[in-house]
């Protein structure tokens, strides 16, 4: 098929092959692949509304046993400037960012092997009990799986415990690239593609909403991309449980695959990500834009080229912010970079119910 | 390609035609909420000019000294002399800063009370000494002014002595927004619109090529920013001057100056890029300066209507104390890769834009002239990337290895037999062509031992030209080659001319020029077998699968076209001044199918040239030495 044929027929929604979302990706122009990206936005979105949150990334343990090479963040247990906070401690933490408008918080550590099942249960449980308002967008697979090994469970089981304490969404950081290939290079010990699937899966079996992420930049080829994209589409499929997709590049500060891949991935790499994202993943809701992990005005400009969330305010985070890549920004800001880009704002909770709308003042219009 | 923006068909409508956009059109334009329906409009003008191509350049900025008269709101790099932080340079100071491999050379700075005007010409002087090969950009129309007024020589002296000293180009700076309104508010110690236009309308007339800037995103309105457009081009029109139009975002920094916005938003950067590519019909090329637009925003603008990234800048002083987030040197590595993953050729050049070395495999030369469009018309491509390039310049990179195929200029081919094979096209003619003209003042008989201005573009027609003088008519004529984008003819006696600007002229006619000689014509009526200009090659080397490829693309572009040119070349036609019917007759007129005749041609020709003149060294008399 022609290019442009390839592009009427993603305009049009149809549902593209990985042969054909490959031929799109690796030689279809930038603003074809936007054009065709913004049209399916706009009719899956008719509202020209771009939502964010207000949320906070604090980590209740750096302490990793996983040793994956992408990664600045952790400390091995026992390394200097290993920590591990108690209940107490982020209960203290999660009520001092209600108490600033945070509606969500995602929490995310190391996988820690010290640390006993009922700590994550008592976080949750503790969490909704005593701090309302918020909502916990808590563990990523890896501490998911980190969980059932300690505790002797299945993960159907460590999942069911953790939506008894109140548990309703989960982050769908981990997934890097669904390559197994790629995996054993930069996160040998992490899992394997069916890993990330299989947690996500039996979430979205028992209700559980989550997003799926695409970490890119680094060893993967354009093909294993698709692959990615083709595999958590199979997955939304069957339970719909995935809210949004987020993808960001890889940074590579303070990281060990920094002597491999010295340079970040480049703006355009990513508008490609959002177009190719919005275009393949027919059965998603959102996408979302991260001016925090690509820069404040390559997040604006995705804006545009498919992505109708702007992700979080996040009050503090401390992941990128180990490989040196920096970006903070206050919920004003955030409403004025989304009406600076060209869209109404909207504040949104953790599974996308709008709270709160901000029309473009006139003189930005 | 998507415009979901209903108005902005009439703009594309006219686009398309090859209409010149109005205010109106503009501002039409730049107030929709369709970035990327503008965008792609702004794009598909940029593919129509330049191709794939994205230019860079190996450049050093050198500001000589920041104590400067003036106190301009918007500048926070100015010093008064004797504050802490003046500086003034040595000339060894400054070619201290030159390395080898530099390019350009762009010199500005602060216009201090007491140096004499020879300190000025004696830095010129030292850099051009120091690096022959590099071009100098020198000197804002603001310093040139400044000098007019202070040393008390007229402005083209001014330039004359500088262009002798070794200046060659002129930047585009001090231009900021063409609106008395904002100049008596923000700019007020500054020239004014019509001292700045003058000044370039004088270095374009002694052949210094120059600049054009924008300042944006402080207190102007979009209004006041197309008018500063059009009023560029009309100047372009002229003149054809401008080499580049570089819209400049503003940094507040501790300017002082309030802008509505601490910066300007990424949306206007890329509405302003593409609005520039739109509205500025008549100056080739569009730069998205990544010093002052990020690295960001600079790197998506590529596709929003921009073809130059300008470079690896080495002192950016001005832009980095205002504050502009883009690290101070960006690696050529860097720029390379931001290049290709825009999905362009990253293409190394020098001031005026000439190809020097292309990053990229598998590129394919484009010939920019209307009588090539045919090939590239349906040219739907995968893995080739699309460089036009005069065919000069096309032979060059063929000979460095760094270009795969295109069309190439006869005795380009004819010098790299060995490493090119033909494919089964070619330009050639049978009668006349209309595009190789020599425009002359004498008859053919009595241009002995007189001068004629000759094309930088291409050797072929050069030859011919040659060959017909010596052989046809057994005169001899002393060759000068013209300056690139200048238009001055003084002192000539003929002038050879090819590609779209003879197809202009020949339809207009050349002031003072009064004979017109169609070379093909020429050919002809002497050897009774037409003339082939161009002929398609590849590399031998390319894989076999990839030569399929390719000739496959260029077949099916020729078989779609059919005999219908106008509906793929009318609106190049247009924009060139000639009617479809013109068009038609004119492509109607070529062969572009490799046959027997035209390989008889070829030999004969090959036969008639010098043997030295087709060896790989052999380039015609160039006074220049460029």
């Amino acid at each position: 098929m022609t290019l442009s044929a390839l592009c009427a027929k993603a305009s049009a929604g149809e549902r593209l092959s990985p042969e054909e979302g490959l031929d799109l990706l690796a030689h279809a122009e930038l603003l074809d692949l936007a054009g065709a990206a913004n049209e399916i936005r706009f009719r899956k979105n008719p509202e020209p509304r771009v939502t964010f949150h207000v949320d906070t990334n604090p980590n209740y343990t750096n302490v990793c046993t996983v040793d994956c090479i992408f990664c600045a963040f952790y400390r091995h247990p026992g390394e200097e400037g290993a920590y591990t906070h108690s209940v107490d401690a982020m209960i203290g933490k999660f009520r001092e960012s209600a108490a600033k408008g945070v509606t969500t918080i995602l929490l995310q550590g190391g996988v820690n092997p010290a640390l006993p099942f009922a700590y994550y249960v008592e976080l949750v449980e503790r969490t909704v009990r005593e701090v309302p308002g918020v909502t916990p967008h808590f563990f990523s697979t890896s501490e998911i799986l980190g969980m059932a090994r300690v505790a002797g469970l299945t993960v159907p089981e460590v999942l069911r415990r953790l939506w008894d304490a109140g548990l309703r969404t989960i982050p769908g950081g981990g997934a890097e690239i669904l390559s197994d290939r790629v995996k054993k290079k930069i996160s040998h010990l992490k899992g394997s593609s069916d890993d990330w699937l299989g947690v996500m899966r039996e979430a979205h079996r028992m209700g559980y909403r989550t997003t799926a992420t695409m970490m890119y930049g680094h060893l993967e080829t354009d093909s294993e991309i698709i692959t990615h994209l083709d595999r958590v589409r199979d997955l939304q499929d069957e339970y719909r449980g995935f809210t949004a997709f987020i993808p960001w590049s890889f940074k590579p500060g303070n990281t060990p695959l920094e002597k491999i891949i010295p340079h970040y991935a480049t703006p355009v790499r990513y508008l490609k990500m959002i177009a190719i994202a919005r275009i393949y993943l027919d059965n998603f809701p959102h996408i979302q834009a991260s001016w925090f992990s690509e820069g404040k005005k390559t997040g604006q400009i995705a804006l545009h080229f498919g992505a109708d969330d702007f992700g979080g305010t996040l009050q503090e985070e401390n992941v990128h912010a180990a490989a040196r890549f920096v970006n903070k920004t206050s919920t004003e800001e955030c409403i004025e970079m989304i009406h600076d880009a060209g869209f109404p704002a909207a504040q949104r909770n953790t599974v996308y119910d709008i709270l709160r709308t901000y029309e473009v003042p006139s003189a930005a219009a | 390609m998507q415009i979901r923006d209903r108005n902005l068909m009439p703009v594309w409508e006219k686009i398309q035609s090859g209409e010149r956009l109005t205010l109106e059109d503009g501002l039409r334009a730049y107030t929709s909420g369709d970035l990327i329906g503008l965008g792609a409009m702004a794009h598909a003008v940029q593919k129509e000019k330049s191709g794939d191509a994205v230019y860079f350049v190996l450049n050093q900025k050198i500001e000589p000294t920041n104590v400067c008269v003036l106190a301009c709101k918007f500048c926070d790099f100015a010093a008064r002399k004797g504050d802490p932080h003046a500086y003034e340079m040595t000339v060894g100071e400054i070619l201290g800063k030159l390395t080898p491999e530099i390019r350009e050379v762009h010199i500005t700075g602060g216009m201090p009370p007491d140096w004499p005007w020879e300190r000025y010409l004696e830095i010129v002087r030292s850099v051009h000494d120091r690096l022959p090969e590099a071009d100098i950009k020198a000197f804002t129309a603001v310093e040139i002014d400044f000098f007019h007024k202070k040393f008390r020589m007229p402005v083209e002296e001014v330039l004359r002595q500088l262009q002798s000293a070794g200046l060659r180009t002129m930047p585009g700076g001090g231009a900021e927004v063409f609106s008395e309104r904002v100049r008596r508010l923000l700019f007020n110690q500054k020239i004014g619109a019509k001292t700045w236009l003058d000044i370039h309308r004088t270095a374009h007339r002694l052949g210094i090529p120059t600049n054009s800037t924008l300042l944006y995103g402080h207190i102007e309105t979009l209004e006041e920013r197309l008018i500063h457009m059009i009023r560029l081009r009309e100047v372009q029109d002229e003149t054809g001057g401008f080499l580049t139009f570089i819209p400049l975002a503003f940094q507040p920094g501790e300017t002082g100056i309030k802008p509505a916005h601490r910066f300007t938003s990424a949306a206007d950067d890329l509405r302003t890029i593409a609005l520039s590519r739109l509205m500025l019909d008549n100056i080739p090329h569009i730069k998205a300066y990544w010093v002052m637009l990020t690295e960001e925003v600079a790197s998506v603008a590529l596709n929003f209507g921009a073809d130059d990234m300008d470079g690896t800048v080495g002192g950016e002083k001005i832009a980095h104390d205002a504050g502009a987030v883009s690290p101070m040197t960006l690696a050529k590595e860097r720029i390379i890769g931001l290049i290709r993953d825009a999905g362009k050729i990253p293409v190394e050049r020098d001031a005026y834009y000439n190809p020097l070395h292309v990053h990229q495999e598998r590129v394919v030369g484009k010939i920019p002239y209307l009588n090539s469009v045919p090939f590239y018309a349906r040219l739907e491509k995968r893995d080739f990337r699309i460089l036009p390039v005069v065919p000069r310049r096309m032979g060059m990179l063929c000979a460095l290895g760094e270009i795969d195929a295109g069309p190439f200029s006869l005795m380009d081919f004819l010098r790299q037999e060995d490493d090119m094979e033909l494919m089964g096209w070619c330009i050639a003619t049978r009668d006349q062509v209309k595009s190789v003209m020599l425009f002359s003042k004498e008859g053919w008989r009595d241009l002995d031992g007189r001068t004629i201005g000759i094309t930088d573009d291409t050797a072929t027609s050069v030859h011919l030209l040659s060959v017909l003088l010596e052989k046809k008519y057994g005169v001899h004529a002393r060759f000068e080659r013209l300056h690139q984008g200048v238009n001055s003819y003084d002192g000539l006696d003929a002038v050879l001319l090819i590609g779209d600007e003879a197809l202009r002229r020949n339809k207009h006619g050349l002031d003072g020029f009064e004979l017109v000689y169609d070379l093909a014509r020429e050919w002809y009526e002497w050897q009774k077998l037409p003339f082939v200009f161009a002929v398609w090659a590849l590399r031998r080397s390319l894989p076999s699968a990839v030569k399929e490829e390719l000739s496959g693309l260029v077949k099916g572009s020729l078989e779609s076209v059919g005999g219908d040119f106008v509906s793929v070349a009318g609106p190049h036609g247009r924009r060139i001044g000639l009617t479809d019917e013109e068009t038609q007759e004119y492509l109607s007129g070529f062969n572009y199918s490799l046959g027997e005749r035209e390989r008889e041609a070829i030999e004969v020709f090959r036969r008639l040239v010098p043997a030295a003149a087709s060896g790989a060294h052999a380039s015609p008399p160039d006074r220049e030495g460029r």
